[in-house]
């Protein structure tokens, strides 16, 4: 039943106007200070990581957990130089039928490497992130507290200098 | 997460469908496409579509100035001609 009500409301979500409503009563954790790091290098030499909510994870990793309501503040590792048909998305929330198609529309992995190769930006990170975009509290608080600084510590660690979020 | 990753000294850009939400979260910088859900680089296999709002990202890395910006993107959903 819990899937079907998902599913119905997935679909009502692609409607414009809905979507717009739903935006306007969503209650988003506000913030006042805004980090900033100016880019000190060209993009041709900045090391690249990707990040994305979409509820992306390898075909081998556990799925994210749809069981429960207020989502699942975990992340999964991606290896960047993976293949798109080694990846899967477990996520009830949006509709993901085309980019089960094309991992692009929510992790651009081919687009990153076509980009790379016009040096336009220089390697991957060893790791892509990949998260579930539909958290609520108590979960919320986890993946800010410890989600959010764990793998920004990773990506520090991989000598990330750029990283580009792809929502759901 | 966003804001943490920058916290890190990582620059980063974040793509947002929800206008009001990025306004409300106040990521470093954010490029907002009016496209639904499931769909931040457009449309499946539109390699060129993808390709132009991978470069509009990389574009706002290298020239966005204040903390917060947010830059709405010209592209109407499935009208827009990339070539």
């Amino acid at each position: 039943m819990k899937k079907f009500i998902n599913r119905l409301l997935v679909q009502l979500y692609q409607i414009p106007w809905v979507k717009k409503r739903w935006s306007n009563r969503f209650k988003a954790v506000e913030s006042e200070r805004i980090p900033w790091v100016p880019l000190t290098k060209p993009l041709a030499q900045c090391k690249v990581a990707l990040l994305t909510t979409g509820g992306v994870h390898l075909k081998t990793d556990a799925p994210f957990d749809m069981e429960d309501k207020h989502g699942d503040p975990s992340y999964r590792k991606i290896p960047s130089n993976i293949s798109p048909h080694e990846l899967m998305i477990t996520h009830d929330y949006y509709n993901h039928e085309d980019a089960d198609q094309d991992i692009n529309l929510v992790l651009p992995i081919d687009i990153l490497h076509k980009s790379q190769q016009k040096k336009q930006v220089g390697p991957s990170t060893e790791f892509f992130y990949s998260f579930m975009g539909h958290i609520e509290e108590p979960h919320l608080s986890t993946l800010i507290h410890h989600t959010a600084k764990d793998v920004a510590q990773q990506l520090k660690a991989q000598h990330a200098d750029i990283a580009i979020l792809v929502p759901a | 997460m966003q804001r943490e990753i920058e916290s890190q000294g990582i620059v980063t850009v974040g793509i947002s469908l929800v206008r009001k939400i990025s306004e409300t979260v106040k990521p470093p910088r954010t490029y907002v496409l009016k496209y639904p859900f499931g769909h931040a680089l457009g449309e499946a296999f539109q390699e060129k579509q993808q390709m132009q709002i991978f470069q509009d990202c990389l574009e706002i890395l290298e020239s966005a100035n204040e903390p917060g910006i947010i830059v709405d993107s010209p592209y109407r959903w499935r009208r827009h001609q990339f070539d």
